[in-house]
């Protein structure tokens, strides 16, 4: 069967070539935006979970896949982005959708400072000091209990006008997908461009190289600052759609460890290419699932128990195996099959 | 401010600044001689104190269970290195960093596996449970955690400069490949470091238990903290990791005694970012040549 | 055969009082340049100009300084004292990235193109300079943004044909010879429209085929107006090609003058040419 299938799917990659390619993603692109249409609920908040960590993962694409910033701290951003719309919300009441841009603005804001004094800094250590930053952020929301709600969550988060006719889950679904898709868009847009040569040349990562970058004329900092920005506007956005559509946010959500499984998806999927990010998300999400609600009832023992080690095991495994990630594969396996 | 609250917060911040310093050692120890930023480091703590609370729970005295407990985990630091570290050992640094973060994860999910969420404990090595002095309280366990870590350094500084096996780790850290020359068979090198990683983590783990309580999630914040210590501190000489260690246990818990409201670990993580981007090569930077 | 000229001595004059009026008329001027690494002295008190058009050659032995020197006129490094004047100003504080929108490009020894990228992506780099897309414009796709792509694309283009490898366009650095890659790399300096082209042992590596296509690009690049300084071992390359020469010895500067003159040299024999 392996064998097959090892004939089989290059076969049609090379059959069908980048038209294939098209093809699966419009195909793709129609079953997921239907998806409130013949889906259960579950299904739809599922995809719609989904959606928001593509949209986070799309900034680590831009930012390491791209930048070669290893950068920990996109689920602070998210949670700038939560927070600071809930609040205006909540306590200002203003609109939800005034105060949902002014969440992913706020990110924005706080990314600039931040990243200019981090981003000084090169190589693995600015993963460190992300990580540790995102940290201190969980614990200001914690402590600020009175602006906040602390760690028992800040509740009564106003929801979005919706349209009538549809469920607000549904129209929750199609906010935040048109968020990924306007990201995506966005995304090829920097990468095919000169800000998107000038972070290449600069990623040291992949095979660039900052003296040389420099020597061209480009100002490595302010680039890496504001794609430093730009990922945490995404970040900032989707955490203000998710705000407004659990209607409810704890610190927990935002803190180190999100951002680490942020970083994980992105890998997993393939961090060099925007579809990746889906991918990544997709891939992560279904195995929490399934371990959440599966894994416990069949096999026993605590539930979050199965999905640590699933994360783990699938980020192994794709470092070691498949380190440009599962993007990757297809080209991998068309290659073997050429060999 | 009274003098008991003061000494008190001293008195902490010294046992959290030898907790710390000893998770900045450990990775130290690994980073000195791989350059492999183990993030996977917290995770031998926490498993050193899980396991000898499940040795003494059934029933084996104090001591012969945190030696199978430390053993045990040095099991995990080589399966670490040989199954995951070693296959990529040609990789890039983040991608090494992240192959440790995998491993962490998965222990963090076997762990509650098998011993689930609650927090479990030990009691003090020598029983009695506090000792009072000049109006502060200083748990028992308090002596132990610093002699651990005093025994540590000591033991550590004693290693690298007077042992062959000592001399041709820090070898292998300064000049890979001049190392590998002289015939020093530098995997073998990385294998060790990895195992004392895990042994000295598993100690620390054991012995800080009584004192702060061991769950399977306390990995990853001992790991950051860890990470705080070394590079404020200076990752390139012990010295520098011990005292970015203590600096980040005084900073804790001078924060937290001597701050009113509630943001005092906000403030102490604050202050120590700031410290490490005024001075990102570490208070005390290497000798000689810059990184 | 060169002698001095009047030009030249005239231009020593004026020389002499631009360092009293703090003026510099010359491309590039370095006033009293040291720098220091720890404890070592890499450059200690280095003073000569370079004219506009010219091709000066630093040449000397082995740790001499000759790149650190190109380092700090790009500004990778900066000088611990001294002065450096480009074009009538001080350069010596700028940032790299600055000295290179006035027209300081460096190509280093190991050329480094960006592996991740295809040969034209890297030559397109180049342009940087004098492209203003920035991150709102190049997300949204503004038709600026489109324009000025198609502009850098076919700037880009127009180099590498000079350099005679259009053909290689989209392929990888890794898929090209060495001669080639450092082609590629000059191709991309030069879209930055440099005016003053910092060339790091520019022939090395080189079969003699490539040296003279170097060689007769680098002639044309004179004829376009750009000034270079070049750091170069081969010496008969260095007499063929500069106008200038000047010896480099620990960091000092031993001598400057024409090819001839320095053969000629009684310091510079005992030194380094002569063994």
């Amino acid at each position: 069967m392996k064998r097959e299938l090892g004939v089989i799917i290059p076969a049609i990659a090379d059959r069908y070539g980048v038209r294939g390619g098209r093809l699966v993603v419009a195909v793709a692109g129609v079953v997921l935006l239907t998806l409130p249409l013949w889906a259960t609920a579950y299904v739809v908040n599922m995809f719609t979970t989904i959606g928001l960590y593509s949209v986070l993962a799309l900034g680590l694409v831009l930012l390491t896949g791209l930048a070669g910033q290893v950068s920990l701290c996109q689920a602070m951003f998210y949670g700038v982005g939560a927070y600071t719309s809930a609040l205006l919300a909540v306590r200002l009441g203003i609109p939800p959708a005034l105060a949902l841009v002014s969440g992913a603005a706020a990110a924005g804001l706080v990314a600039a400072p931040l990243g200019r004094a981090i981003l000084r800094l090169r190589g693995i250590i600015v993963a460190g000091v992300t990580l540790t930053v995102n940290l201190g952020f969980f614990y200001l929301v914690k402590s600020a209990a009175e602006l906040t709600g602390g760690a028992t969550g800040l509740y009564l988060i106003p929801r979005l006008d919706s349209p009538g006719g549809m469920s607000y889950s549904s129209f929750i679904f199609f906010v935040v997908w048109g968020l990924v898709i306007l990201c995506l868009v966005l995304t090829s847009n920097l990468v095919k461009s000169r800000i998107g040569r000038a972070l290449k040349s600069m990623n040291v990562l992949a095979g660039g190289s900052e003296d040389t970058a420099q020597v061209l004329g480009i100002d490595v900092m302010h680039f890496k600052v504001g794609v430093y920005i730009v990922a945490a506007v995404f970040a900032g956005a989707a955490g203000a759609v998710y705000a407004h559509r659990m209607t409810v946010i704890e610190p927990h959500t935002f803190g180190a460890q999100t951002s680490v499984l942020i970083a994980i998806m992105a890998i997993v999927g393939g961090v060099t290419n925007p579809w990746g990010a889906i991918l990544g998300a997709t891939l992560i999400v279904g195995i929490t699932e399934v371990f959440r609600e599966v894994a416990p009832v069949v096999l026993g023992g605590a539930t979050g128990a199965y999905e640590l080690v699933a994360y783990g095991v699938v980020l192994v495994l794709t470092l070691l195996f498949l380190p440009e990630g599962l993007f990757s594969l297809p080209t991998r396996l068309r290659k073997r099959h050429e060999d | 401010m009274e003098i008991a609250t003061v000494l008190q917060s001293l008195i902490s911040g010294l046992t959290l600044g030898c907790i710390y310093a000893a998770l900045g050692l450990g990775l130290f120890v690994v980073y000195g001689v791989t350059r492999v930023l183990n993030l996977a480091q917290g995770e031998f703590v926490m498993l050193g104190g899980m396991l000898t609370v499940s040795f003494v729970s059934l029933g084996v005295p104090l001591a012969p269970a945190i030696v199978l407990a430390v053993c045990t985990t040095m099991l995990s630091g080589i399966f670490l290195y040989r199954f995951i570290i070693y296959p990529a050992r040609n990789a890039s640094a983040s991608t090494l960093a992240f192959l440790t973060v995998g491993f962490a994860f998965a222990i963090e999910g076997i762990t509650l596996l098998v011993w689930g969420w609650e927090y479990r404990s030990l009691t003090n090595f020598l029983g009695s449970s506090s000792i009072h002095l000049w109006g502060a309280t200083i748990f028992g366990q308090a002596p132990w955690v610093v002699g651990m870590t005093v025994l540590m350094v000591v033991g550590l500084f004693f290693f690298f400069g007077h042992t062959m096996i000592g001399k041709a780790l820090r070898a292998c850290a300064d000049e890979p490949l001049g190392a590998r020359s002289v015939g020093i068979n530098i995997e073998k090198m990385a294998l060790l470091s990895f195992v004392l990683a895990s042994g000295l983590g598993a100690v620390a783990g054991a012995t800080i238990t009584p004192l702060t309580m061991t769950a399977y999630n306390i990995g990853i914040p001992l790991t950051i903290k860890g990470l705080l210590a070394a590079f404020v501190g200076g990752i390139h000489r012990p010295v520098g990791v011990i005292l970015g260690g203590l600096l980040v246990g005084f900073a804790e818990a001078l924060s937290a005694g001597l701050v009113p409201t509630g943001y005092h670990d906000v403030m102490a993580l604050g202050l120590l970012l700031a410290v490490f981007l005024a001075r990102p090569r570490g208070l005390l930077p290497a000798h000689g040549v810059a990184e | 055969m060169r002698t001095e000229s009047p030009v030249e001595v005239d231009s020593a004059a004026r020389r002499k009082c631009d360092r009293l009026t703090g003026q510099s008329e010359a491309l590039l001027e370095y006033r009293g340049l040291s720098i220091t690494f720890g404890e070592l002295e890499a450059i200690k008190n280095v003073s000569f100009s370079v004219e506009g058009g010219e091709i000066v050659c630093i040449i000397g032995p082995n740790g001499a300084g000759k790149t650190t020197l190109l380092r700090m006129t790009s500004g990778l490094l900066k000088p611990t004292s001294g002065q450096i004047w480009f074009g009538g100003s001080r350069v010596d504080r700028l940032p790299a990235w600055q000295r290179a929108r006035l027209g300081i490009v460096q190509l280093f020894q190991d050329i480094q193109l960006f592996s991740n990228m295809t040969v034209l992506d890297n030559v397109m780099t180049g342009a940087h300079v004098w492209t203003r897309a920035g991150f709102a414009a190049s997300a949204l796709n503004l038709s600026s943004a489109v324009a000025e792509e198609k502009r850098i694309r076919e700037a880009a283009l127009d180099e590498l044909t000079t350099v005679g490898l259009a053909g290689r366009a989209r392929q990888f650095p890794s898929a090209l010879s060495w001669g080639e890659q450092k082609l590629v790399g000059l191709a991309r300096a030069l879209l930055a429209r440099p005016s003053l082209l910092l060339l790091d042992e520019p022939y090395s590596g080189l079969v003699q085929d490539d040296i003279f296509r170097l060689t007769g690009l680098l002639r044309g690049l004179q004829k376009r107006g750009v000034t270079m300084l070049m750091v170069e071992h081969l010496t008969d390359v260095v007499m063929d090609v500069a106008e200038k020469v000047v010896v480099l010895h620990y960091g000092e500067k031993l001598a400057e003058g024409s090819p001839d003159s320095i053969r000629a040299d009684e310091r510079v024999i005992a030194t380094y040419l002569g063994e």
